[in-house]
């Protein structure tokens, strides 16, 4: 809930990978929307004009939802966007306020990493287990190969949130985005 | 354990941390104890992902992608202009406009930040000019978008309606009453203010005037009519009504006013889909605490504990109102959601109320919470949209706090005011 | 702090076993749930706890936690089973299974189909099959009475997404439409759908007569379900455990087929009490002769899907049911 403006990303050959796997998420984001929008309207349509429901609607739903939110959970910690308290956080100074945030990506990116690794465990095991997909009848386990990648990524962008906090004088929400209270545009608020 | 979960859970909360940690930190915890260690952090993912697989979730990022073509179009243009030709003239027109767009735009978005970005901004600046003080306007602002969770579509309904397996189409239906009431109590509270500030009228509009600011309007009116008649009519299920939502805006925009581009269709997707990401995280993480508090039979302890199963059905609603309230002066209404609805399932069950009933109860109680000091995200939101202290911010809601409230009792006093629309609707 | 000790089995005192169903309280899974668990709990030390539905998730997140032990025993109905073992669907072929009362306990008890082909097939799963029972025949309402494949055309009927059920619906001459439970009611109500099959006591208790007033004993299939326990923790208790078990759900089997025959008539003689509206069409023989002729299309499409073992299956089930007719 603090407001933010933009910075330049990171430097070199990292900040080059950085920018690939940005442009990949938001390409996969805008994708999977517009995707699920056609899916949806054409099993509204489907139903009238041929009074038929498309059956696989709602697995083709059920994967791109996946798709969808793993792939934002990596964009959105890139851009400082995931839903925060920041009441008592923004009463501190600068310095504290750095060094928080330090801690807080550093758990957090902790926390993405053990669930890329419990979610490793659960792909294995639906994997085992065979489960199909009712209607598209292709394994589960494959739409969830998303998951693990985008707790990964989640997890490295808040690795180096710290890192720019770590090697920063401003306090960082992302490695993108200063925290602070000026130039606040309405409209990347939503 | 259900201690060490809230305590840990509400220090990194404080903390700041983002709110899916102070979730799935609290979930593991609850894994590692019950299972001593962590050997069945399959089920944590299986939870996780089991949150986002209902059908009906759909419905939000469609929602969302009808709304934020809406923002960036001409549609809250339009709605204004026909609501300030009617009404922009008798005294306190101006703030009643402002209530009455927020609540008509309320019935294009489940958002109350869509509508107070699409509505707020735009009107903030001409009450000002016209008179009336910043911390009211604010305070209007802010309380009038959250009308926008109550009149079909709500985010937090369909997510309720999901948890809780109540069907969201009778949630919309009956959440339109309650945001009718609450948007007159406003409106008389607009003219009282402005009879008493001495806020000058705006010039009348005439009736040519009148007719061309309707049929300017008649366009974006076709989303109430799609969402509540369809449902109403037995065209569309809420997810299908969504998704008819979603091509109306982008034949609306894109076609018949042409304020929008092939091009920003990538840009506008991009935010649905970060905004839904971010959204349903939240429903996986939440989801996956549910499961091991349920599996640990937590929320049977609890409210036995505090007696609710003796409280009779009046007793359990103004609990959960209480509860509610109190959770979203804190915490984001999505996650209170997620959160406290699986909680009080029970005792709801057991006393026998109506789960619609108590979704439209619940859904008040949060916009009241978010908009309530000493912490509310509207507060947060305002603060960040507006850049107003948060003096300024807070000052003018104790009056549209002690509407709301009224309201809510009204509510409880009266079911009807939810469910009557509901029975005309489904009879 | 954390009180309940769940599943290890201490030598000597009791353990808590944990048992998940997926329907609601009171509901046929619920009551043979509680009769298992009353018989365990009277000639033993062990506790058993019951989850109901939702409580841990959907019956797909219930069967997975029994695989991964945190659950010793749950209750799945084969058709929701047909995304991990797709032989179980054959519960979803019209006119196979007979609703006669007598024939179909009869049937569970003696096929060899369920009680010897089906226990391999879930012991693949990691899943010791205690017992499969009926909880009742599928009963269609619709906004009209329906005596023959022309009057389901033109009509949604809501089914749950399985392309087999969905194979049955459009093979009876209907549109079938998937919707999620929560929005069938008010979808019969504002005629988005215009029909629906469930076992009576679930039209009884979610009031779907009030709202689809026509019932339709097709006699075209029972609502089967099973009882399993997760194999590894099965296989590891003592042999009187497993007696103890075994006998608990033979109980509970006996309980619940006395039960639920009953439980159809009285649910339907609640509907017709409290609403006017309500018909009753039961299909005679020669009515059902052209569903049963069109079930066909669905037996293929099974055989489609399952391969040599499903054919196994249902020639099994087909031998079965002569013996018990012949009986
Ligand atoms: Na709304
Ligand atoms: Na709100």
């Amino acid at each position: 809930m603090s407001t933010t403006s933009r910075q330049p990303s990171l430097p070199g050959i990292l900040g080059a990978i950085d920018r690939w796997i940005g442009h990949a998420e938001s390409l996969i984001l805008a994708v999977g929307v517009l995707l699920m929008a056609l899916n949806t309207i054409a099993n509204v349509v489907g139903r009238f004009v041929f009074g038929e429901s498309l059956f696989f609607a709602e697995e083709v739903n059920r994967i791109l939802i996946v798709m969808i939110t793993f792939a934002g959970i990596g964009y959105a910690a890139r851009h400082g966007r995931h839903i925060r308290m920041s009441a008592f956080y923004d009463l501190l100074p600068v310095t504290a306020r750095r060094i928080l945030m330090i801690a807080i990506a550093t758990f957090t990116a902790m926390v993405m990493f053990s669930l890329c690794y419990f979610s490793i465990g659960y792909i294995a095991s639906t994997q085992a287990t065979g489960r199909l997909l009712p209607t598209l009848g292709f394994p589960i386990y494959l739409i969830y190969l998303w998951v693990p990648v985008g707790f990964a990524v989640t997890g490295i962008q808040y690795s180096l949130t710290a890192y720019r906090n770590a090697t920063s004088r401003e306090a960082y929400l992302s490695t993108h985005v200063i925290d602070h209270y000026q130039d606040v545009d309405p409209e990347k608020q939503v | 354990m259900a201690t060490i979960m809230l305590v840990l859970m509400i220090a990194l909360l404080v903390l700041g941390f983002p709110m899916m940690i102070p979730l799935v930190v609290a979930a593991m915890v609850g894994f590692w104890l019950s299972f001593d260690g962590f050997g069945q952090m399959n089920t944590l993912i299986q939870q996780i992902l089991g949150g986002i697989r209902p059908a009906s979730l759909i419905a939000v990022p469609m929602f969302i992608l009808a709304a934020d073509i809406m923002t960036r179009g001409h549609s809250a243009e339009r709605l204004i202009n026909m609501v300030m030709a009617f009404i922009g003239h008798i005294r306190g027109g101006l703030a009643v406009s402002t209530a009455a767009s927020c609540t008509l735009f309320g019935a294009v978005s489940g958002s109350t930040q869509a509508t107070v970005v699409a509505i707020g901004s735009p009107l903030r600046p001409r009450m000002l000019k016209a008179g009336y003080k910043d911390p009211f306007t604010l305070a209007l602002i802010i309380n009038s978008s959250d009308i926008a969770f109550l009149i079909p579509p709500s985010i937090g309904m369909i997510l309720y309606g999901v948890i809780s397996g109540t069907s969201i189409g009778e949630l919309f239906i009956a959440g339109i009453g309650p945001g009718l009431l609450i948007l007159l109590l406003f409106s008389i509270y607009c003219v009282i203010y402005a009879t008493v500030k001495g806020v000058p009228t705006e010039p009348k509009a005439s009736w040519k005037e009148r007719v061309i600011a309707v049929r300017q309007a008649l366009w974006p009116l076709g989303f109430p009519v799609i969402i509540v008649g369809g449902i109403y009519g037995g065209v569309f299920s809420p997810t299908e009504a969504a998704a008819a939502c979603v091509l109306y805006a982008v034949i609306l925009e894109f076609i018949i006013f042409r304020v929008l581009k092939p091009a920003d269709l990538y840009a506008i997707a991009k935010s649905t889909g970060l905004v839904t990401a971010v959204v349903f995280i939240l429903v996986g993480v939440g989801n996956a605490f549910s499961w091991i508090l349920s599996f640990a039979q937590i929320p049977q302890t609890l409210l036995s504990g505090l007696g609710i199963y003796d409280m009779g059905a009046n007793g359990v609603l103004i609990a959960i109102a209480i509860a509610f309230f109190i959770a979203c002066m804190f915490v984001d209404p999505i996650v209170v959601i997620l959160v406290l609805t699986p909680i009080f399932a029970p005792a709801v069950a057991s006393a026998g109320i109506d789960p619609v009933l108590v979704g439209v109860l619940i859904t008040l109680m949060v916009a009241i919470g978010s908009a309530t000091p000493p912490f509310g995200c509207d507060i947060f939101t305002a603060i960040a949209i507006f850049k107003r202290p948060y003096w300024e911010v807070i000052r003018g809601t104790p009056p549209f706090v002690l509407m709301l409230v009224a309201s809510a009792i009204l509510i409880i006093t009266f079911p009807q005011i939810a469910l009557f629309l509901r029975d005309l609707a489904f009879a | 702090g954390c009180s309940q000790d769940t599943s290890t089995p201490a030598a000597g005192s009791g353990s808590t076993w944990l048992y998940a169903h997926e329907e609601f309280e009171g509901d046929v899974q619920d009551v043979f749930a509680h009769e298992f668990k009353n018989y365990i709990e009277a000639n033993s030390n062990h506790q058993v706890r019951i989850y109901r539905f939702g409580e841990l998730g959907e019956s797909d997140d219930i069967m997975e936690q029994t695989q991964a032990g945190i659950l010793q025993f749950v209750n799945q109905s084969p058709g929701f089973t047909g995304s991990l073992i797709p032989e179980a669907q054959i519960f979803f072929i019209p006119y196979l299974l007979p609703v006669e009362d007598e024939q179909i306990v009869e049937f569970f008890r003696t096929s060899v189909a369920i009680n010897e082909m089906f226990g391999d097939l879930y012991a693949e799963q990691g899943l010791k099959l205690l017992t499969m029972y009926p909880e009742g025949e599928m009963v269609v309402t619709a906004d009209t009475p329906v005596r023959s494949p022309e009057d389901f055309r033109g009509k949604n009927i809501r089914t749950m997404t399985n392309p087999l059920l969905a194979e049955t619906y459009r093979a009876f001459g209907a549109t079938p439409t998937p919707l999620p439970w929560g929005e069938v009611y008010g979808a019969l109500q504002t005629n988005i759908i215009q029909g629906q099959e469930n076992p009576i006591f679930w039209i009884q208790s979610g009031g779907l007569y009030e709202v689809s007033p026509n019932l339709i004993f097709t006699g075209h299939g029972q609502f089967t379900t099973a009882m399993m326990a997760n194999q590894e923790f099965f296989q590891g208790l003592p042999e009187s455990d497993r007696q103890l078990i075994r006998e608990a759900a033979e109980h509970a089997f006996n309980y619940i087929t006395d039960y639920v025959p009953g439980l159809g008539d009285r649910m339907l003689e609640k509907i017709l009490q409290s609403s006017e509206r309500v018909t009753v069409t039961r299909l005679t023989e020669e009515e059902r002769q052209p569903f049963r002729a069109a079930a066909v299309q669905v037996e293929d499409r099974f055989v489609d899907m399952t391969g040599e073992r499903g054919k196994a299956l249902l020639d099994q089930f087909k031998a079965d049911l002569r013996n018990v007719r012949s009986n």
